[in-house]
């Protein structure tokens, strides 16, 4: 139908050329100049928006979470929303430095270091929390009652370097307590729970990471989390944000936000939360993200490599 | 354990403790600590020693497991290059490794048995398939055999039963070469090739079917050939056979190409001629039948001509079986040939009277000995010098009931042709011996006595039963006078010879009947050995005014003499032929001048009077002597 849209628009516009050309030359010029320029609007309305998820699960498990919200996107807003996946963060990160994502969820530290090309329009509301705070763990039995007793010895963390709870809160707070890089011995554990199974299993003197990972089943179940205890944490942060693309419509941004903010309203909504594993999307502005901002630039200094 | 992905870690010891037979899995570091565990809480024997938060004790489940028999400890080390990173301590419930192995066992003997299933009825059918079926086959096509259809066997395959197969088809072939060798041998003639008797009667057989569904009629022709024995006599077997083939060959140009000609053996032919129409097609067929026949044929260098005479019976009109049509057609056969030879004539109504006659005749023939209606008469011979008596001609009688005394010449014929004349001969011999046996106990001579012995007789053993009877009644060789028709000697001349050889080795004295009615061929006088001489009654009748019998008798008896032959004249009924026959030699004589035949009561009367003494034994002399050298005189 689109096409033969196009084929019937373009027979209108022969016969009106050709009437113009022979009558009204300059004005013709005109219109032409115009319809040519009006051309790519209406070809980027038809193109697909992308939908870019940072790899903190495997792809399948991504694929599984988020595809219900792409076509969920998709219909309410009338243009085909596709899911993009990656391989690790690595190319996830060169995707988001090339902008190639319209729409993309990943985590703060990323958000913060890709805010000039992107702006945060929601966030993850998970275990009915909006916020976390970045917490160090010890065993009980250890003595340490101090984050500067933590000198000279083996902190776990959990994750990357570019984990927000897990590494630059707890960093952060390594930082106020005085202890810079080098003055402690830093391991890294596969993933945030496993940070503090090491700790437990005496594989270090602390971990690093969310103060609710004590409290995730996972972490319950394995260990007796009785015999560890938070020995500080940072004030709490807003969850993994959502961000699109600073150069998008506004009137389309403003579109993706209203839907991602009212997925709780609604049956088809909820399935998509539960599918994505998270309670709810919050609306969130970019000064939500001035603490991780602030942690992240006291950590590693000032960053935004997003071109 | 390197990356502290102590989650995974415990995913596996989960995975590893969750088997049925585990009941913990444990991972320690090189210290000795549990990093990683899972217990499983729902085995027994946890059950039994733990309670619900006492397993999560690692150290304790440990402690206390380890001198547990219920439970199998193993360990794996985990290292990392060179490096160890731990060891993976493997808790394994013994009743329940039992029970798996016994589940295990059970499931792989299910496996092993589903297998041997398996392959067994795989077996069954390639066996099925590759044996049973070619077997089968055979057994098929063996009981198609039995049944006279012979089907031959796929042989593809090269193993045994291929071998098995193609032997079967070998041996079909060679039961089929065999049976049609043996249906030819069994249906047609060695020497004409025609069909024989047996497929001549099946053809009639299946005629008679054909013929009575549509109605029509044929012919049956029995062809037999005049005088075919002087043809095999004179110019020997080999130009008969020949003679044989060459009237086949020629019948065959002569009939349809619907008819048959077979030969039935001997001289004898028949021809089928299906669907004949009328009696003038019949006689058409007749008369080119003997015209073949009677064509002269150029056999061993010498030209041959031959008669035969035809009998012809018609379906359904002289018969409506094979046999009767047979028996019409040959029975038309032999009125041809009484009739004149070479003639062919129709089976009629009165000949099957005369047949029915024959054949009343012949079963009450058979009856007359035992019924006592067979009696022996005597009629004496005495010199024709002189009178003197020296024994007497046997004469068989047939008292009839009904018909009265029936001929010698009608019924001995009969007996011959049906070979009642054995039973009957053999009757005569001993009748005559006994009464002989009787007179001479009674102190009575009654000199020899002259029993005529037919052709058929000569065919079974004549000497050994004579022989016989002549030791049962102690009667001396000299007593017994053998009489003997030329017919006789028309047989198989060596057989005659020695069966005559061995009746004059006995002694007995051997008599040449009816002399000049047959063939009288002087080879024969010259070849056999005889004593004595017996001129027919034809002949004597007429003397002395016949001037033919005349010659003959005068003839015969220089003849005889010149032989050395004794003879006897038959028929003497007038002093007239008695004083001829003295004049001219003749020794004896007999006929109703000199004596009619008569009764054994009546002979004995006849030979009291004759008062002739016992002492010596022989008294009255024999026609013939012995001599001390063993030649008669």
């Amino acid at each position: 139908m689109k096409y033969l849209f196009i084929r019937e628009r373009l027979a209108a516009l022969t016969a009106q050329l050709t009437g113009l050309l022979r009558y009204q030359w300059p004005a013709t010029l005109l219109w032409l100049t115009l319809a040519i320029m009006a051309t790519p609007i209406t070809h980027a309305a038809d193109t697909p928006l992308i939908m870019g998820v940072f790899p903190r699960n495997k792809a399948v498990e991504t694929t599984a979470m988020y595809t219900p919200l792409a076509n969920y996107l998709s219909e309410r807003l009338g243009r085909k929303v596709i899911l993009a996946t990656s391989r690790d963060f690595e190319s996830f990160w060169k995707e988001v430095m090339e902008r190639r994502y319209d729409i993309v969820h990943y985590n703060q530290y990323h958000y913060v270091n890709s805010a000039q090309a992107y702006k945060v329009v929601g966030y993850n509301q998970e275990f009915g929390k909006s916020a976390v705070a970045g917490a160090i763990y010890v065993r009980k039995d250890s003595g340490i009652t101090s984050v500067s007793q933590l000198r000279g010895r083996t902190i776990v963390f959990g994750g990357g370097k570019d984990a927000m709870l897990s590494y630059i809160a707890p960093r952060f707070l390594l930082m106020q307590a005085g202890l810079r890089e080098g003055e402690f011995s830093a391991k890294f554990a596969v993933s945030p729970p496993n940070a503090l199974l090491a700790l437990y299993h005496r594989q270090a003197d602390a971990a690093g990471g969310g103060d609710i990972l004590i409290d995730l089943p996972a972490v319950k179940n394995a260990i007796n989390t009785q015999e560890l205890t938070r020995l500080a944490a940072t004030e709490p942060l807003l969850f993994l944000p959502w961000a699109v693309k600073r150069s998008m419509a506004p009137k389309l941004a403003e579109s993706i936000q209203s839907i991602l903010l009212e997925l709780g309203d609604n049956e088809t909504g909820k399935n998509v939360l539960k599918a994505a594993m998270t309670t709810g999307i919050g609306k969130a502005s970019d000064k939500d993200y001035d603490p991780h901002r602030r942690m992240t630039t006291a950590v590693f200094g000032v960053q935004d490599t997003a071109k | 354990m390197l990356a502290l992905d102590f989650l995974r870690l415990n995913d596996y010891t989960r995975e590893v403790a969750s088997q049925p037979d585990v009941v913990y899995g444990v991972i320690v570091n090189p210290a000795g600590m549990a990093i990683s565990s899972y217990v499983d809480d729902t085995d027994a024997l946890i059950k039994q020693l733990f309670r619900p938060a006492e397993s999560k004790d690692i150290p304790k489940v440990l402690k206390t497991l380890e001198n547990r028999d219920e439970v199998i400890h193993l360990q794996f080390p985990i290292t990392h290059n060179t490096e160890t990173l731990g060891r993976f301590l493997v808790g394994i419930s013994r009743q329940s490794l039992q029970s798996e192995f016994y589940r295990q066992l059970i499931v792989q003997l299910a496996v092993l048995a589903a297998i041997v299933l398996f392959l067994s009825v795989a077996i069954h059918f390639v066996f099925r398939h590759n044996v049973l079926f070619p077997i089968r086959k055979l057994i098929s096509a063996a009981d198609d055999v039995g049944h006279g259809q012979f089907t031959r066997v796929e042989t593809k395959s090269q193993d045994e039963l291929g071998f098995l197969a193609r032997a079967f088809n070998t041996m079909i072939e060679a039961i089929q070469r065999e049976r049609a060798a043996l249906h030819r041998q069994a249906n047609f003639d060695a020497l004409t090739s025609l069909p024989n008797r047996m497929m001549a009667l099946d053809r009639i057989k299946l005629e008679i079917s054909r013929a009575k569904r549509s109605s029509q009629r044929f012919a049956v022709f029995f062809i037999d050939l005049d005088n075919f024995k002087t043809v095999n006599d004179s110019l020997g077997h080999a130009v008969g056979d020949e003679l044989l083939v060459a009237i086949g060959n020629r019948v065959q140009t002569v009939i349809r190409e619907s008819d048959i000609v077979a030969r039935l053996g001997g001289d004898e032919f028949v021809v089928l001629a299906p669907d004949i129409g009328n009696e003038i097609k019949a006689e058409e067929l007749a008369e080119r039948l003997i015209k073949a026949v009677s064509t002269p044929q150029e056999l061993a260098g010498r030209k041959v001509v031959a008669s035969g005479s035809v009998g012809i019976a018609l379906y359904p009109d002289n018969g409506e079986t094979v046999e009767d049509l047979m028996a019409n057609a040959d029975n038309a056969m032999y009125q041809a040939k009484s009739t004149r030879d070479g003639s062919a004539i129709f089976f009629t109504a009165e000949m099957n009277v005369r047949l029915r006659e024959r054949m009343q005749m012949e079963q009450d023939l058979n009856l007359a000995a035992g019924l006592g209606q067979l009696t022996i008469n005597f009629q004496p011979l005495f010199d024709t010098a002189g009178g003197r008596h020296h024994g007497a001609e046997v004469l068989l009688r047939w008292n009839h009931p009904e018909k009265g005394s029936i001929s010698p010449a009608t019924f001995i014929p009969l007996a011959e042709a049906t070979g009642q004349i054995v039973a009957i001969g053999d009757w005569v011999l001993e009748q005559a011996c006994r009464s002989w046996s009787a007179w001479h106990n009674a102190g009575i001579d009654p000199g020899f006595l002259a029993i005529n012995v037919s052709r058929v007789q000569f065919r079974k053993r004549l000497s050994a039963r004579i022989a016989e009877l002549m030791s049962n009644y102690r009667i001396p060789s000299q007593a017994l006078e053998l009489e003997i028709t030329e017919s006789v000697l028309l047989d198989d001349h060596s057989q005659v010879a020695e069966e005559l050889g061995s009746l004059r080795a006995a002694g007995l004295i051997l008599s040449l009947d009816d002399f000049g009615t047959g063939y009288s061929s002087l080879s024969y006088l010259k070849r056999f050995r005889f004593d004595v001489l017996k001129i027919d009654r034809s002949f004597v009748n007429g003397l002395p005014d016949d001037r033919d019998d005349v010659l003959l008798v005068k003839a015969i008896l220089a003849m005889a003499k010149g032989f050395d032959l004794k003879v006897v004249a038959e028929g003497v009924e007038n002093q007239q032929q008695l004083s001829f026959l003295e004049n001219q030699g003749c020794d004896r004589a007999q006929g109703f001048l000199l004596a009619k035949p008569m009764s054994e009561a009546s002979y004995t009367d006849f030979l009291e009077e004759r008062q002739i003494a016992l002492i010596p034994p022989r008294l009255s002399a024999p026609l013939v002597q012995r001599t001390s050298s063993g030649s008669f005189t």
